[in-house]
This record gives structure tokens, C-alpha cells and sequence, in this order.
């Protein structure tokens, strides 16, 4: 089978050859260059070819475009600040929507007007026109409440909650139309999965995330889907209280960090969501060693049952040893689901 | 005179109004400040800080709980400095240089000051430089450092080397903490503490300066 045909079976609940292994790689993909990491947020071709580096070298079965949090952001006209060897972060004490009035005139920006959306589209056709054939190809947007953080400010956000929820909703409403135009435009570039980012979603507690994020977070799913691509779900952090809420979504993969226990998930989210991850990418998979990462793997495997893909918790740390990711890879090269 | 309970309950429930209200009234009625904070917010705090361990807490409603507090501190702290009260200790707490992440380091420094130390929030991206000058020009004796990401964890190590060279390792004790830190990492890089979560991080501040 190629990475294509596995993930795509997978999928749609039919048989694979074996575990398909989809880990995330940000800096650690730009290291396999030689690229500096500022050059691999800005310039669409350096993170191609780092992706597709790393996904020859250890065997992933897909490539994906995410560089940093900022790209919607940026293009709407939020500060950002470029750092040499570290993620395009927000500056948020110069939050685009620190004043809220702001959110009225706020214009959607067009993914295809030349901007950092743009270049991650161009990203998804570069992937296509190398790898397309043989690899998944996954394309990235924010959740509601990460992009609604990355304009806000995310400590004025999470005051929002409950100074102001008519804002809030507002807000997010905004967001989904903005990052549901992201997603078509990177669907007709060549993605087949789109990977929603929405990792603030960990700092709030059940009652809010059902109330502000859940449906809007729904309303993403579904827009995905209409549009005819595949979602992967990833909230990073402590998610074990909404891991109901996340089952019910309707994800086709949800990507768990090492603090959600994964037997939990499988119990919460039912037999037919694929479950991804979770060891620890700082404590196993950068500072173990080959067998403790296989250990770990194969227990994450054990819990979370079927249907299942391998993947650390959260972003492959940049100085990881290769030997460490090359025995998480070996487990899903040898492993039926 | 006001119910002073109601001054703990406005903190637990994160109504900045309220313990503004009470503050003054309590206040004006004679009540003596260093009783409404160690009476009724330190312990409102530890409450707080409780039900955010417990998942009961999550981090919007800390926020607004600390919120709460620091408008009933406005109002006190002229006061105490006025008259000469000392805090329990002196904090210079930020995010490390070439990370901008900061709800972590700002939950620790609101339950710090809610603890009852004065807390210098140096914000994010905190070069050592400014780390040292904080203990040279405000007198802090704790430093408290934060980083979310594996690759600006070296600045933690980085800072305490720099307070080595200016000569002020001995005047304070440092703190870290956040996501990818480990005991392990605390006793490579000397630190003196680590906690890996937000109410820890405030026992620790008071071991700290106890033993000193």
C-alpha cells in the first residue's frame, strides 16, 4: 500500500497493512535542512522540502503545513513578532481586537491575497505536485478559541467568558467564516485533511467549552466536511474534562497530548473515532531513549485500542534524537491497527 | 461595617466591584488593612488556588478571581507601604527571553501576590539583564522564571549563569517552572526550586523565604 492508500483506508474503516504514523514536525522538520526556522514560516518552498525530508527519512505517511499559530492572525493585521529559530508568535499586548469595538469593521482577508495564508496554500500545491500521489497531504487551521486568543489577547479572552459572552460568540462566529474560507481554498490547493489547532481550548473548564467553543468547534467540522475534506482534531494540553465533548464533534482523527489519558478518550469518543498519539514528547520522546519511546508507544496502542495512529502527544521537540523517533516510527512500520 | 466574609466570598467569585466596595468600607470603618489580607484574600486565595488543582477552577475563572483581588490590593497597598509593612517576600517573575507564552507565569504570579508577596511582573521575553536589575534596583529575593518551549528553556540556565557573573546568585533564590521543565532540569541548571504546578510554585516561594 502507499501512505496514501493506508490513511485513506484507515479512514474509511477499511483494512491496512499496517499502523499508519502520522507524528507533527515543526522545528524539527526545518532541522533536517539545515533551514532556519524563521525561513520555513515565510518561504512556502523551505517548508516543503523539510516536510518532505522528514517524512522520507523516517517513513511518515503524510506532510503537513503547520509552522506557528499566526498565519490567519497576521493576515488580518494582528502584531506579530519573527523570531531566527522559533514560531511566528502574536505580541499580545498590541491584540489586534484589544479594543472590541474593532471586531464590527474587521474584513475577512482573502487566503489568496498574497499573504501568510497564501503561502501555506502554496505549500499544499507544492505538495501535491511532489508527494501528492504517494502521501496525505494535511493542510492547518486555528480552532475558535485559539484564533479568537490570537486577536483578543488570550488572558483578555478568558476574562471574556464572562465580562462580555454576546462578544465572545461574535467572535467566534467571525473566526469560523474566516478559517472556513482558509479551509476551502486550502482543500482546492490539494489537502486532503485539514488539522484544526485549537489549543487554548485545554485552559477552560467543561462548562465553558460546551457553552463558547463546542459549537463552534461544530460548526468547523461540518463545514470541513461539506466541503468534502477529512479533520484532525488536535487540542493540545490537559483535555481529559471535555474529552466527551471532543468525541461528539465528529472528527475523523483526534490527536490527544500525554496529559488526556487515552483509554479515556476510546471510552468517551466510541469505537469509531481514530485516536492519535500521546506519549510525552519532552519526557519520552526527547529525553528517553529508543526503548522507553517503544514502551510508551506500544502501552499509548494497548489503551487506545482501534482505530488508532501513531503520534507523539504534541510537536516532535527540535533536538529530539533521531534514533528516538526512528523507534516510534518502527512501531507503527511493524504493527497492524 | 461590612461582613468581611463577603470579602472572601467576592474573591472566590471573582467580583471586582464588590471587594473594591468592601475594601473602602472596611477601610473607612478602621479596619486595619493587614487584617483584610491576611484575614480574608491570602486565605480566598488559597481557596482558589485549591479549586484550580482540584479541576474545579480553570483558568478564566483564576483570572477574574485575581482580578478581584488585585482591586481590593490597589487600595491596600498604599497603605501598608505608607506605614512601612514589609511583604512577605519580593518576586521578579516573567516568561524567559524568546518566549512569549504567559498564562502560566501569570496564574503563578496572582497567586503569589494573593500569597502575600510583592510581585514584579516583568512580563514576557525577559532578557537576564533585566532579571539582575530587578534584584539590584528593587530588591528581589526570589526570581521566578517560566518557558512553554523546549527550545527557550536554555534561557532559564542562561539567566542564572548571568546572575552568577553580576555576583547576585547568593542574594535569591530561583524558581522555574512550565511545561517541558523537569526536577531533573532544575537540578542540572541550579535552580533552587521547580514546581510543575501554579499552587506548588507559591509553597515553594514561602519555603524559600523562610529558610533564608
Amino acid at each position: 500500500m502507499t501512505s496514501r492508500e493506508r490513511v485513506l483506508a484507515h479512514l474509511e474503516g477499511r483494512p491496512v497493512d499496517r499502523l499508519p504514523l502520522m507524528p507533527i514536525t515543526m522545528m524539527f522538520a526545518a532541522v533536517q535542512t539545515g533551514a532556519r526556522y524563521r525561513d520555513y514560516c515565510t518561504d512556502y518552498r523551505v517548508l516543503v522540502e523539510g516536510q518532505i525530508r522528514t517524512a522520507e527519512a523516517f517513513g511518515f505517511d503524510y506532510v503537513n503545513t503547520m509552522s506557528d499559530p499566526a498565519r490567519e492572525a497576521a493576515d488580518c493585521g494582528a502584531p506579530v513578532e519573527y523570531f531566527e529559530s522559533q514560531p511566528v508568535a502574536l505580541i499580545e499586548d498590541q491584540a489586534l481586537l484589544a479594543d472590541k469595538t474593532k471586531l464590527a469593521s474587521l474584513k475577512i482577508p482573502d487566503p489568496l491575497g498574497g499573504g501568510r495564508m497564501h503561502n501555506g496554500i502554496k505549500a499544499l500545491a507544492l505538495f501535491k505536485e511532489r508527494v501528492g500521489k504517494d502521501k496525505i497531504i494535511e493542510g492547518w487551521i486555528e480552532g475558535p478559541i485559539a484564533e479568537g486568543a490570537d486577536l483578543r489577547g488570550i488572558n483578555t479572552l478568558m476574562m471574556d467568558f464572562f465580562d462580555d459572552p454576546p462578544f465572545v460568540h461574535d467572535l467566534f462566529a467571525f473566526v469560523i467564516e474566516l478559517e472556513l474560507r482558509f479551509a476551502r481554498e486550502q482543500l482546492k490547493a490539494g489537502a486532503d485533511v485539514i488539522g484544526v489547532g485549537d489549543a487554548a481550548a485545554s485552559l477552560v473548564g467543561p462548562d465553558i467549552y460546551h457553552e463558547f467553543v463546542w459549537p463552534y468547534e461544530k460548526k468547523l467540522v461540518d463545514g470541513i466536511h461539506a466541503l468534502g475534506g477529512k479533520v484532525r482534531l488536535h487540542i493540545c494540553g490537559h483535555t481529559r474534562r471535555i474529552l466527551e465533548g471532543m468525541g461528539k464533534l465528529g472528527c475523523d482523527i483526534v490527536d490527544l497530548d500525554s496529559m488526556a489519558p487515552i483509554s479515556e478518550a476510546r471510552q468517551k469518543m466510541g469505537p469509531h473515532t481514530i485516536l492519535l498519539g500521546n506519549l510525552n514528547p519532552v519526557s519520552v520522546l526527547r529525553n528517553g531513549n529508543p526503548a522507553d519511546v517503544t514502551a510508551a508507544i506500544t502501552e499509548c496502542h494497548q489503551q487506545a485500542g482501534t482505530p488508532f495512529i501513531v503520534g507523539a502527544g504534541c510537536e516532535v521537540p527540535r533536538d529530539t534524537p533521531p534514533e528516538n523517533l526512528r523507534a516510534l516510527c518502527a512501531y507503527a512500520h511493524t504493527h497492524q491497527p | 461595617m461590612p461582613d468581611l466574609k463577603e470579602l472572601y466570598e467576592a474573591v472566590v467569585s471573582g467580583n471586582a466591584k464588590a471587594t473594591q466596595a468592601i475594601t473602602q468600607k472596611a477601610l473607612a470603618d478602621g479596619v486595619d488593612p493587614l487584617k483584610l489580607v491576611n484575614e480574608y484574600m491570602v486565605p480566598a486565595m488559597d481557596e482558589v488556588g485549591r479549586r484550580f488543582e482540584a479541576n474545579e477552577y480553570f483558568v478564566p475563572e483564576l483570572l477574574i478571581s485575581a482580578r478581584a483581588m488585585k482591586a481590593s490590593l490597589e487600595i491596600i497597598r498604599p497603605i501598608l507601604t505608607a506605614r512601612g509593612d514589609k511583604p512577605v517576600g519580593r518576586v521578579a517573575i516573567g516568561t524567559v527571553k524568546g518566549d512569549l507564552h504567559d498564562i502560566g507565569k501569570n496564574l503563578v504570579a496572582s497567586l503569589l501576590e494573593g500569597g502575600g508577596f510583592e510581585v514584579i511582573d516583568l512580563g514576557v521575553n525577559v532578557s537576564p539583564e533585566k532579571f539582575i536589575e530587578t534584584v539590584n534596583s528593587r530588591q528581589a529575593n526570589i526570581i521566578a522564571m517560566s518557558a512553554l518551549l523546549t527550545t527557550t528553556m536554555p534561557s532559564m540556565k542562561t539567566t542564572i549563569d548571568a546572575l552568577k557573573q553580576a555576583g547576585v546568585r547568593d542574594k535569591v533564590k530561583v524558581l522555574i517552572g512550565g511545561a517541558p521543565i523537569t526536577q531533573k532540569y532544575a537540578d542540572e541548571i541550579g535552580a533552587d526550586g521547580y514546581s510543575e504546578n501554579a499552587v506548588g510554585a507559591v509553597a515553594l516561594a514561602k519555603k524559600a523565604v523562610a529558610a533564608a
